[in-house]
């Protein structure tokens, strides 16, 4: 294996926490980085949160939640503190770095002008040249217009920015993919829609990230359309490719098939809506679904179902098409019964109550995705008779985790240059994210991999370039070992390159916290 | 046609009028108000996501029955009652109003204006629309009217489209301001 050391094992390497984040005043669950105190060195966050302890009583539910959330809030003040402080030493996160031999200003006359004249006339004789003679082929745009960040709702572009860096960084360390920050000034779907297809020619593929619901389905939607390139709403996509790998698993595990089960999705937002999306191509039966939002179950004649039809359209036809049973009211009529609860609603652990679970099928599936407390505890789901949890969180087993995704996902469509990025490809994500799990012993306490588990990426990322090429949508098309290879040989590289500069000392060691670290002219 | 008709399943076609289409239209009768006045409830809450100066008032339901009741004994007005097939049967799932008015300085001398379409989203398309609209139209012309006119919030561009593929065109033009 090219990497034998965990992902943020290098002391003194910023990581990022990838965990499932939750805005307070939404039911859209995704996922975001958070940058995290250099010292911790793994992908987990809030070390200091007690373990879950199997078949816990209902009692403890008062207490704990409590001593954690108050930790976990004190813990990402000072974690927020020294963000503030590492963002004004480094000037940013990321920077643009050749990828060719300078010698002398004479080479300019190769990479600049005049030889570059020549390059240009290449790729204007046939512009699909761009992916072979610049690096079009590995470049991304990560664009947002900053209307959803993080769980603080609308922040305006710029306040994206510092976040859209951390993803870039996340895109490079582990996908190896030059991700570029794209913050933009445009709140109309169609002014969004018409900045993205500008920029296009310069990538290889777009990443929409932290974009409203639900506009951002239109705005996904539309520029699948439009553009020859892969577009990816990572909110959606990515959230709901993660939970389908985790549900793969966990119904092998209780011995169910996803054509049979009846599955409730608690949240209405771009996670889910996806995820509905998602289970559906998987041969889920419609009628076997059912939404619920805050409106209680959503069914084909609901009070608001014309208004959807008009705000949200994307909810509208899954109010039409799933539910066959028409079950109305609200969380516990739509629950009873069902194999499957896959939340990603409200960060409140009494979301689901025990009640809730013990009135599903026998040995139910619950994942629990709110971040950052998950609707029920693990414990008390189980206690309550659930055979397998998740949640988004790193520190419970199972953690449904977009980043186990979207770095692997790009990875794969960049080296196949795939044209776009049917569901297919992300549910050949999903699977292949659930093969490696199982192959390393599926156990309710083992669902998905970890982001520990990093040689999972290359083969995720493999499988998505093999999927491309038997789309019929791959530019170029490559055999699976050689596939796999360009992966691994692409994300190695990044960590190596990020190494290097670090021992060169390029990449200054990071500053104790205090007043030292505050000056530093970039 | 109003709300947008996207995917949707409705009960296998069968019986009523038109074989094709899977509801039944008959003329209302008093005893449909109960569930004639949520539909048109329905249809105007729909419309308030148009324009704010078509928010629904408090007093809507009953304003609703009113209006519904007087057409069900006007002469110069048609209200049908659209019911599901098969296990449906007995539901009523749309209706669709309309009103003969008299244009006193054009001709056609009359005129045929729906006022209020409105169907279950289950029960939009498969031409169920269309059909409405066809059965209403001749009914107004039965009733003298030369002309047959649609009303509906300009912002709805489902209707407008519908409309427009069958034929209808923008005649006049409502403009508001509040005041």
């Amino acid at each position: 294996m090219y990497l034998s050391t965990p992902v943020g094992g290098i002391s003194g390497t910023p990581t990022g926490d990838v965990g499932i984040r939750q805005s307070p005043n939404s039911p859209n669950v995704s996922a975001k980085v958070l940058i995290k105190a250099p010292s911790v060195n793994d992908f987990g966050m809030a070390e200091s949160v007690p373990a879950p302890v199997e078949g816990g009583r209902e009692p403890r539910r008062r207490s704990r939640p409590r001593g954690a959330s108050a930790r976990r809030e004190s813990e990402t003040d000072e974690l927020g503190r020294r963000a503030v402080e590492l963002s004004r030493f480094y000037g940013g996160k990321i920077e643009t770095v050749p990828k060719v031999p300078v010698r002398s200003l004479r080479d300019f006359a190769l990479w600049y002008t005049p030889g570059v004249a020549e390059v240009s006339r290449a790729i204007h004789a046939d512009p699909e040249l761009s992916f072979d003679l610049t690096g079009r082929w590995n470049t991304i745009a990560i664009v947002t217009d900053g209307s959803r960040v993080l769980g603080l709702g609308d922040m305006g572009p710029e306040a994206a920015l510092p976040v859209m860096e951390g993803k870039a960084l996340l895109f490079r360390w582990l996908g190896g993919v030059d991700a570029v920050p794209l913050p933009i000034h445009a709140t109309a779907p169609d002014a969004i829609i018409d900045t993205v297809e500008r920029i296009a020619p310069a990538f290889g593929a777009i990443n929409l990230e932290d974009i409203a619901s639900p506009k951002c389905f239109g705005i996904l939607e539309e520029l699948q359309k439009r553009l020859p390139i892969p577009v990816w709403h990572d909110d959606q996509l990515g959230t709901a490719a993660a939970t389908i790998a985790g549900l793969l698993n966990a119904l092998t595990l209780t011995h169910r098939s996803v054509k049979e089960i009846r599955t409730v999705l608690l949240g209405a937002g771009a996670a889910n809506i996806a995820t509905a999306r998602l289970l559906l191509a998987l041969g889920h039966d419609p009628h076997r679904l059912a939404l619920v939002d805050s409106s209680g179950i959503l069914h084909a004649e609901r009070a608001d179902v014309d208004e959807l039809s008009v705000r949200n359209p994307w909810k509208y036809r899954l109010a039409l098409r799933t539910n066959g049973a028409g079950r109305t009211g609200d969380l516990a009529s739509a629950v009873a019964g069902a194999d499957v609860l896959l939340a990603a609603s409200t960060p409140d652990p009494n979301t689901i109550t025990p009640a809730h679970v013990r009135s599903m099928a026998r040995g139910p599936i619950v994942f629990a995705l709110a971040n950052p407390v998950p609707e029920i505890w693990p414990d008390i789901a189980r206690a309550a008779g659930a055979a397998v949890v998740a949640t988004g969180r790193s520190d419970f087993p199972n953690q449904v985790n977009n980043s186990l995704v979207f770095p692997a996902v790009f990875r794969g469509v960049l080296d196949a240059r795939a044209r776009s990025i049917p569901d297919e490809i992300v549910l050949a994500a999903a699977r292949q994210l659930a093969h490696h799990a199982a192959d390393l012993g599926l156990s309710s306490d083992h669902l998905l991999p970890t982001m520990e588990e990093i040689e999972v990426f290359p083969h995720v990322a493999a499988a998505v370039a093999d999927a491309a090429v038997r789309e019929g949508i791959a530019r170029r098309r490559l055999s699976h070992d050689e596939f796999l290879h360009r992966a691994e040989t692409q994300m190695g590289r990044s960590r190596q390159l990020v190494r290097a500069l670090q021992r060169a000392h390029l990449t200054p060691p990071m500053p104790r916290g205090g007043p030292s670290a505050r000056r530093r002219s970039p | 046609m109003t709300g947008a008709n996207e995917s949707g399943t409705p009960p296998s076609p069968g019986g009523g009028d038109s074989p094709a289409v899977p509801i039944h239209l008959r003329p209302a009768r008093p005893a449909d108000l109960p569930v004639l006045v949520p539909l048109l409830l329905r249809l105007k809450r729909l419309n308030e996501e148009f324009d704010p100066l078509l928010r629904v008032r408090d007093d809507a339901e009953s304003q609703a029955r009113e209006v519904l009741k007087a057409s069900l004994n006007d002469p110069k007005a048609i209200l049908l009652a659209a019911e599901g097939v098969g296990p449906d049967r007995d539901k009523v799932v749309g209706f669709v109003h309309a009103i003969l008015r008299e244009r006193p300085f054009y001709t056609p001398e009359m005129e045929g204006v729906i006022v209020d379409i409105y169907l279950l989203p289950l029960y939009r398309r498969h031409g169920v629309g269309e059909y409405l609209l066809k059965e209403i139209s001749s009914q107004l012309k039965a009733k003298g009217a030369g002309v047959v006119i649609a009303e509906f919030p300009a912002q709805n561009e489902i209707a407008s489209r519908f409309y427009a593929k069958r034929g209808f065109r923008a005649i006049t033009e409502r403009h508001a301001r509040s005041l």
